[in-house]
């Protein structure tokens, strides 16, 4: 399964792949509509919230709107989705998100193009089994 | 939504469904079965500023729509459903209820019910804000109303199950064409015990998705499911479009969604370490109440017994499936209506059918198993299914069958009287069987099923017992039979469930934690002003589509360091955050009090039209204050001796436990006179319970016709 | 002497817990706050905080019952 990975000592914070993320899904440049949040303590340390596809959030859908696709990513199914938010809240990453213009959340899905446009290097897709 | 129907339609309505704008579609839906009239009336300014949604709109149409004269079951008589306008919002756990009103065959005065389970937001993205049912049927019929269809009809029903688990599987197999179809359909139904018994509930339908089968939550005090057949009603069915996130429309999602959210995640992190709904259900307040002394045992004697752990919520957690989004309504992450699957049937018509059970709840354990002493998993389960098949209350059924219990003990009632059954303490087969009776509508069954009042009546007149003794111990107030809860250290609570409107249900106040245990509440005023905020907090809920589960049953951790921490006020201000995100009206926490004032009110002046609602309509039975028996007061002796000592000034070693008993009953029913005076002056009404004209007026409800009423009595 | 919830008294036990007075009390609710002379009590000090002698104890619990 082909999930995304950060390293720390790369990142330097440039913030660019929170702005490709949202263009590419949302068709904006909005840090509020990414899938990926590059964080920081205030202290130079930074870290990186996004969805490790671990599934926790399928048992608390209300409708089978969340499953795992055939490449073991976990996908939402909008037809089915009531915009309920249990997934927000039950997140163990806080990888779920939401943003108030939308009905329905949403989350990575591996699709790599963060990493793609990474300066430094500290995004890539990697194997996950 | 529907495959091609063979049933004859009476009458047809085409229609659009409104918009739901901001919480409400503008419309409720009028539907008369005597002369098949389908017609919508408006929903006006006035009654969305006073009475809000859900309760608030139930009463007001059923306030223009009966007579003062009218019977439970005159054709006048109305069934009205609403949920409110945050019914059906899914980011805020617990936003599905519906309230339904109706004239109660078991009190005579209006009964208010509160029921998860999807018809009624279904109801509204319809585009119903409610739905009043008049008049009578000649034969069988059923209501359906098709939202995207643009189609209401009412047909007979000839070939319609009546029990509700039958009427399930008509739904999903013979309404829904698709497995989507299934997903936004839902029906109200009753039963045959509803045809037999003034105790009949209403059983509202959720489509479980995981399970792909028809679930059930109940609309169960005050016999609503009764006057469902008695109107020859077998089942209303609605079918709406998808329901989305703002399915509703409403004014500021954010404001929603950000309370939504915190909730689901404070649930999430915490719920495991309070209360475990999620796992169990209310299932775990029976031992707790057990620990307390709280729990009700051999109607209402005692608080205790050492079988409670044979139906504690280990025991149930262990029997529901795990692992399910168990919501009532989409967005419940509370989850806390669980199911044991795949349970074999033992008894009855449906014998060795392996159906879901729907429960047991706190109540329905409390009930029917240790008011009757009953501590049989099997027993409960059998019970459970067959009271919501059948359209039965669990709570009258359990409280009703104790009150037999204990008659049979006493020897008033014996086999033959009963027809053979053994209806001591703890026999579950008895009881199980005295159910199929009931429902069938036979011998001794059809006594039980008029209910405690009524049974008092019979059981001296037919039997020779003591109309005193019975007045004592049946558990009825207003004619409605109690919930699940010990009073008799509690004058609190005496008054919460003795001062209601609806009769002794919990719904209004639950104070026992507050007054009997911390003791918070020690003087009258002090009872008194609990007697007005939490009747009038909670009533709120009601008129907005709430549950009040996630209120209550889960605290956000930092709860304690809060001023007021009983009232949870975190959460409160989630409830106004997310009213004035769905209705764009700013309002306050004190805001909540006052909305909720004029429809308790109004029902106040309601009951007076119908013949009682005065100050004798509060009185309660002595088992609820204090030892009726001399195994009660033994049971407590330290605890009643140490007040006649310390309150009387009384010297009880030297006395009779009988004459003990005669001081302490003297003593608390006086306090109980005292409870009413207060409170009724807290809530602005005269000694006798009627509301004051002025407090009319203040709350802006001072019409003519109501004012008519009252002014009788002052 | 230990006074409970304004009402009830017990003898000073040197060393009774806040736990070790809930479970004599049997009180097994889930939502409730203690408060010693005045203080709340966070939940994770109720095994090891002993209650003082002559304290004003208030175990106050929440609402149940929806």
């Amino acid at each position: 399964m082909k999930v995304l990975s950060y390293d720390p000592e790369l990142c330097t914070g440039c913030y660019i792949c929170e702005e490709v993320c949202s263009e590419t899904w949302f068709k904006v440049a909005d840090a509020e509509k990414s899938s990926i949040r590059i964080r920081g303590d205030g202290q130079g340390i930074l870290s990186a919230v996004f969805c490790d596809q671990c599934g926790e959030c399928i048992a608390v859908c209300p409708t089978e709107a969340l499953y795992r696709d055939k490449k073991g990513i976990v996908r939402l199914r909008k037809k089915l989705c009531v915009g309920c938010l249990s997934c927000v809240g039950f997140c163990p990453q806080g990888a779920m998100f939401y943003h108030p213009d939308q009905t329905q959340p949403f989350k990575c899905i591996s699709c790599g193009k963060c990493a793609d446009e990474c300066p430094a290097e500290a995004l890539t897709i990697i194997d996950k089994n | 939504m529907s495959k091609q129907t063979t049933r004859r339609v009476l009458a047809e309505y085409a229609y659009k469904p409104s918009d739901v704008e901001r919480g409400y579609t503008g419309q409720t839906l009028y539907v008369n079965l005597s002369d098949n009239t389908i017609e919508a009336k408006p929903v006006t300014d006035e009654m969305k500023k006073k009475f809000v949604g859900g309760r608030g709109f139930d009463l007001w149409l059923l306030w223009h729509g009966v007579k003062d004269n009218t019977k439970w079951n005159d054709p006048e008589n109305e069934i009205v459903i609403s949920s409110g306008p945050c019914g059906g919002i899914t980011q805020y756990p617990g936003a599905g209820k519906s309230l339904v009103a109706s004239i109660s065959p078991l009190t005579e005065v209006v009964i208010d019910s509160n029921v998860g389970g999807h018809f009624g937001p279904l109801l509204k993205f319809a585009g119903w804000d409610a739905l009043e049912i008049q008049g009578k049927a000649e034969k069988d019929i059923i209501v359906v109303i098709d939202g995207p269809g643009g189609r209401i009809t009412i047909e007979e029903a000839d070939n319609v199950p009546v029990d509700t688990h039958l009427v399930g599987h008509w739904l999903i197999n013979e309404m829904a064409e698709t497995e989507e179809d299934r997903y936004y359909m839902s029906t109200v139904s009753a039963g045959t015990g509803s045809e037999h018994t003034r105790m009949g509930c209403l059983n509202f339908s959720l489509y479980d998705r995981k399970r792909k089968a028809p679930r059930f939550k109940q609309a169960g005090r005050g016999g609503i499911g009764t006057v469902f057949r008695d109107k020859r009603i077998k089942a209303l069915v609605v079918n709406s479009a998808p329901v989305r996130g703002d399915s509703n429309h409403p004014a500021d999602p954010a404001r929603i969604a950000r309370a939504g959210t915190k909730l689901h995640k404070e649930i999430h992190d915490h719920d495991d370490e309070q209360c475990r709904m999620r796992r169990r259900g209310t299932s775990y307040l029976a031992q707790i109440m057990d620990d307390y002394d709280l729990l009700p045992v051999h109607n209402y004697k005692f608080g205790t017994h050492p079988d409670t752990p044979k139906i504690n919520g280990d025991v149930w957690e262990a029997r529901y499936t795990q692992g399910l989004p168990d919501g009532c309504w989409y967005g419940c992450t509370l989850a806390c209506a669980h199911a044991v699957d795949g349970y074999t049937l033992r008894t009855g018509p449906y014998k060795g059918e392996q159906v879901i059970v729907d429960g047991p709840e706190y109540e329905t354990i409390a009930g029917c198993g240790s008011n009757c002493c009953i501590f049989e998993p099997w027993a409960l389960l059998e019970i459970n299914f067959y009271c919501d098949t059948y359209g039965i209350d669990t709570i009258s059924f359990g409280t009703g069958t104790a009150f037999v219990m204990e008659c049979y003990e006493a020897g008033i009632l014996d086999q033959e009287k009963t027809g053979g059954l053994e209806l001591n303490f703890g026999n579950a087969s008895a009881a199980v069987e005295l159910l199929h009776l009931m429902a069938r509508g036979e011998g001794f069954g059809k006594i039980v099923g008029q209910g405690i009042r009524r049974m008092k009546t019979y059981f001296a007149e037919h039997f020779g017992a003591d109309p005193a003794f019975l007045q004592d111990i049946g558990m009825e107030a207003k004619g409605l039979e109690y919930s699940e809860y010990v009073t008799k250290e509690s004058l609190a609570q005496q008054g919460g469930y003795g001062l209601t409107n609806k009769g002794p249900q919990h719904d209004e106040a639950w104070l026992i934690f507050m007054d009997q245990v911390s003791n918070l509440l020690p003087t009258f005023e002090d009872k008194a002003e609990a007697l007005h905020y939490f009747p009038m907090f909670r009533t709120w809920f009601g008129l907005c589509g709430f549950c009040k589960l996630p209120w209550n049953d889960t605290q956000p951790p930092d709860n304690a360091e809060t001023d007021e921490p009983a009232k949870i006020p975190e959460h409160v201000q989630n409830y106004v955050d997310v009213f004035s995100g769905v209705t764009g009206q700013e309002i306050t926490k004190e805001d909540i009090i006052a909305m909720s004032e004029r429809v308790y009110n109004l029902q106040r002046v309601f009951n007076i039209r119908l013949g009682h609602g005065l100050r004798d309509h509060d009185n309660v039975p002595y088992r609820s204050q204090g030892p009726v028996t001399i195994e009660e007061y033994e049971s407590r002796a330290e605890r009643y001796d140490k007040q006649l000592q310390e309150i009387l000034n009384l010297a009880p070693a030297g006395m009779t436990t009988e004459a003990k008993m005669a001081a302490l009953r003297e003593y608390r029913e006086e306090q109980y006179e005292k409870l009413k005076d207060a409170v009724y002056e807290r809530r602005g009404w005269t000694e006798n319970a009627v509301p004051k004209v002025e407090t009319l007026k203040k709350l802006g409800i001072d019409y003519p016709d109501v004012v008519a009423v009252v002014e009788k009595h002052l | 002497m230990i006074r409970i919830n304004d009402r009830d008294e017990i003898e000073w036990e040197k060393g009774l817990t806040i736990s070790g007075l809930l479970e004599r009390f049997r009180y097994t609710f889930a939502h409730i706050i203690v408060k010693i002379n005045g203080e709340v009590i966070p939940r994770k000090q109720y095994p090891t905080r002993a209650i003082p002698d002559d304290a004003d104890v208030w175990v106050i619990h929440l609402i149940a019952g929806g």
